[in-house]
């Protein structure tokens, strides 16, 4: 079943001293947030979300439930898991790299196993199916919690 | 040129169907935002997910692009709105995104529709979100000139 997700932003203005707003999301789960091109392509984001952040944050998340969904499916559901990405963006180039890291609470699991797990989430979960054009995704993953 | 790095973090707890996630964007912009299963393939319930979040990613993304291109063209836009719609399916037992659908409404003064139609295409080009999805999936921008 196709299932479709919305989000709706509005700018004014020009690209360098215009702003923008994500305005609402279908679920209504964040927003509005402010977006502006200097915080986007600049190292100081100024508190600002920018489409690379919520790239980050879809990311991890898609991430997050593809290996919640293989270490269950294994027989070793997680406790808890811990998920960070972060998008490289290069103005003028794009996006280059996507760094996942992992820590994660597994009952009954070894290194090896999860680390099966996680790199199969990372090729599997339809984020990073969409994404499969960025150059360089990255895993790192580790039982610790 | 400059990298810029950003990053989001994610907590889960549980299995997935039952399990439950928080995520938020590491320059505090957005903090404590759940996500779940149930409400990524059912139900919104306001919760968010990956494909609602990637719309909102295209979306920003798309925005800036067209205000870029329209500067660049030396008529900047008095506002845009854009309007994203990830669409993801079943294929072969798999979910994956299969489409973004983007409407643009353009309030801009001193340009005619065929200028403003070529430059949407331009920005629809130089976004990264657009050229990232159209790899695995279908990507459609529709673009109205001050018709609101």
């Amino acid at each position: 079943m196709a299932t479709e997700r919305r989000a709706e932003v509005t700018w004014n203005g020009d690209l360098m001293n215009g702003a923008g707003t994500i305005d609402r999301v279908g679920s209504g789960a964040f927003g509005p947030l402010d977006v502006s091109w200097p915080a986007r392509a600049e190292e100081a984001s100024g508190g600002k979300t920018s489409p690379e952040e919520l790239l980050a944050a879809a990311h991890a998340s898609c991430f997050s439930m593809a290996l919640a969904g293989a270490l269950a499916r294994a027989g070793s559901p997680p406790e808890q898991l811990r998920t960070s990405a972060t998008v490289t963006f290069v103005p003028g180039t794009g996006i280059t790299k996507i760094a996942l890291t992992v820590e994660a609470s597994v009952p009954g699991l070894d290194e090896a196993a999860f680390r099966e797990a996680a790199e199969g989430a990372k090729a599997n979960c339809p984020v990073s199916k969409a994404l499969a054009g960025v150059g360089e995704i990255t895993l790192e993953s580790r039982l610790a919690l | 040129m400059p990298r810029i790095e950003r990053s989001a973090t994610v907590s889960w707890e549980g299995n997935v169907a039952r399990g439950a996630g928080f995520l938020g964007g590491d320059t505090g912009s957005f903090t404590d935002v759940p996500f779940s299963l149930p409400s990524r393939l059912n139900a919104e319930s306001g919760k968010t997910s990956p494909e609602e979040l990637l719309a909102a990613a295209h979306g920003g993304c798309l925005a800036m692009s067209v205000a870029g291109e329209l500067t660049k063209a030396g008529s900047p836009p008095e506002r845009l709105e854009v309007k994203v719609r990830i669409v993801m399916d079943e294929v072969d037992g798999r979910h994956l995104v299969v489409g973004s659908e983007v409407d643009v409404d353009a309030r801009v003064e001193g340009i005619d529709e065929a200028r403003f139609e070529e430059l949407v295409e331009e920005a629809d080009a130089a976004c990264p979100f657009s050229h990232l999805i159209r790899a695995s999936a279908s990507v459609t921008v529709r673009a109205r000139l001050n018709a609101t």
